[in-house]
């Protein structure tokens, strides 16, 4: 065929072009006046803004809702990562190696909560939180625990820990699937080899399996990190609006309210440099940490 | 030796059993509740109602405005999802197959924005809408849907389009078919499982969505299911509507179970099948 070198740009613009624009006009733009808008007071209403430098930065360190924000988001990124990856492993292993029947079923059941909206998950579990007629405390009073029930949410040790449950039961089913993916990938013969030369289930699992789906989860340890630090002031805006206090307050849900509660736009772009330089700092310090030699067998 | 065996296989289901429970279990719970009234819920909040009941349903379609928020999550879930194929699939298709100089650059520049934290863009994006005269505008809501999402599309997809074997877009090329004919009647109807696994995973997290729709949306008659069961969730608090809440619920979440009932084999597929490689 012969073809043009015009219609060939004239095809590759076709192609690139009208996404790109969009891209540049809807998420680049945005981003990055977010970062020019951190150095201004600005109210949102007046035409002028008022350029302050890095004031904005200087009040961040100084803020204590803005530290107790990261520490929280911090708590979040830990526990989620750990009950996470241990329970999603733990499926993901017994559903794929074990030969059990229904496990299509626990498959189908497990990803359930992934379908569902924040807006839901987070009603719900305010139901199950609430203090006379949520199930926990119903729970704890059945078993003969009366004197454990308390008004999670609204207690200001317990709502920060409470918020975990339904951010662990909502995230499992994902990665579960991703860790079955690469367990499924792995040769059956090394196994095979292995029960030959005497190697525990234990064993198998530590030598094998973990090493060779290193990949998967490393990937998902990331991932929760970014989903959680960028994403977690969902559930917590839903279901305590970042109290008792400021006990459930993270970056993203006091950013929210300087900028679309207080009008103060300047200091919320200012929240938002913050939560991406954590992110990428995180994220970079996670790279390192989880680097590990690529196995092959 | 068997006995050693089913011991080993109960030890296993019983956590897979007691996991099930505790998904089920509250989604269970909110069904049966939406067909309760306050008082029942109060009186027996775990047991079965009495009779069933459908007047929460009715009253939440529409006094608190649900069947309305439903529609307009309906539509910008389609247009939404069906935008991002439209711009991710030529760039994908461009980015993969025609090598390009700076080709590597562009991908790795959509990549690269996944890990910007959407919140970070929210107060500009909230006045370009606004200076657009855009905002409360269920178009613009879908067009920011669909290219917050085509950075993983084109993810998605490029890993698809690299299995198309070549000779079938020579073979076409030969027989005088243009490229545009190439990339819409070869290249996308071979791609489509990648196109249907990212669209499900599309379609659900914008139909899921709430914060950019709280925020770009203002009139009620806009609001989307996420803000306008938030919306309710807030009036039952103080007004103990709580079966009429139950019963939004349900009404925002059945549509999604059987949306994945029909899809799951393929989310599944999409999943395990190395679309996201690590």
């Amino acid at each position: 065929m012969v073809q043009s070198k015009t219609q060939k740009h004239l095809f590759l613009a076709f192609c690139l072009l009208p996404t790109f624009i969009l891209f540049l006009v809807f998420t680049v733009y945005p981003a990055v006046n977010g970062l020019y808008l951190s150095f201004f007071e600005w109210s949102g209403t007046s035409a002028v803004k008022d350029f302050i430098g890095l004031e904005h930065y200087k009040k961040l360190f100084n803020d204590s809702v803005i530290l107790k924000s990261i520490f929280n988001d911090y708590f979040f990124v830990f526990t989620k990562v750990i009950g996470i990856m241990i329970l999603s492993l733990f499926f993901a292993v017994a559903l794929t190696q074990l030969r059990i029947k229904e496990a299509p079923f626990y498959r189908v059941v497990f990803f359930f909560p992934n379908i569902m909206s924040v807006v839901v998950i987070g009603i719900l579990w305010q139901f199950i939180f609430d203090p006379d007629i949520g199930l926990i405390n119903g729970l704890l009073t059945a078993i003969g625990l009366e004197s454990w029930t308390r008004p999670w949410l609204g207690s200001m040790e317990w709502a920060l820990p409470s918020l975990v449950l339904p951010a662990v039961w909502a995230g499992i089913g994902l990665f579960m699937l991703l860790l079955m993916g690469g367990i499924m990938n792995v040769s059956k013969s090394l196994y095979e080899s292995a029960e030959i030369d005497g190697a525990s289930e234990w064993q198998q699992f530590w030598n094998i399996t973990v090493p060779l789906i290193w990949p998967q989860i490393k990937t998902s340890i990331i991932y929760i990190v970014i989903t959680s630090l960028n994403g977690s002031f969902v559930i917590v805006q839903i279901m305590t609006n970042g109290g008792p206090g400021n006990a459930t307050e993270v970056m993203g849900s006091y950013l929210y309210e300087k900028a679309f509660e207080d009008f103060q736009f300047g200091y919320g772009a200012a929240i938002g440099v913050l939560i991406l330089a954590v992110s990428l700092v995180t994220v970079l310090i996670l790279q390192y940490i989880l680097k590990r030699e690529k196995v092959e067998y | 030796m068997g006995y050693v065996r089913f011991l080993s296989a109960l030890a296993v289901r019983i956590p897979l059993i007691l996991w099930s429970v505790v998904v089920i279990y509250p989604i269970l719970w909110m069904f049966i509740g939406s067909f309760k009234s306050n008082a029942e819920i109060y009186a027996s909040p775990w047991s079965l109602p009495k009779t069933f009941n459908f007047e929460n349903f009715v009253l939440a379609w529409t006094d608190f405005n649900i069947g309305t928020a439903f529609i307009n999550s309906i539509f910008v879930t389609i247009l939404g999802t069906f935008l991002c194929l439209v711009l991710a699939i030529p760039t994908s298709y461009a980015l993969e197959r025609l090598r390009f100089k700076g080709s590597d650059i562009l991908f790795n520049t959509y990549l690269s924005t996944m890990m910007i934290p959407s919140v970070l863009g929210w107060i500009p994006l909230f006045f370009l809408l606004m200076r657009m005269n855009l905002l409360d505008n269920l178009w613009a809501l879908s067009i920011v849907y669909a290219i917050s999402h085509v950075p993983f599309t084109i993810f998605i997809l490029t890993s698809f389009m690299g299995n198309v074997p070549r000779e079938l877009e020579e073979a076409a090329a030969i027989d005088g078919m243009s490229q545009y004919g190439v990339l819409l009647k070869i290249v996308t109807p071979l791609v489509k499982s990648g196109i249907i696994t990212a669209s499900i995973l599309n379609a659900v997290s914008f139909w899921n969505e709430y914060f950019m729709a709280l925020i770009l949306l203002q009139t009620d008659s806009k609001n989307t299911l996420g803000v306008q069961m938030d919306l309710l969730a807030t009036h039952a608090q103080y007004n103990s509507a709580w079966g009429v809440l139950f019963a939004g619920l349900t009404i925002a979440v059945v549509p999604v179970i059987i949306f994945y009932a029909l899809f799951q084999r393929h989310v599944v597929k999409g999943m395990t099948e190395g679309a996201v490689k690590g």
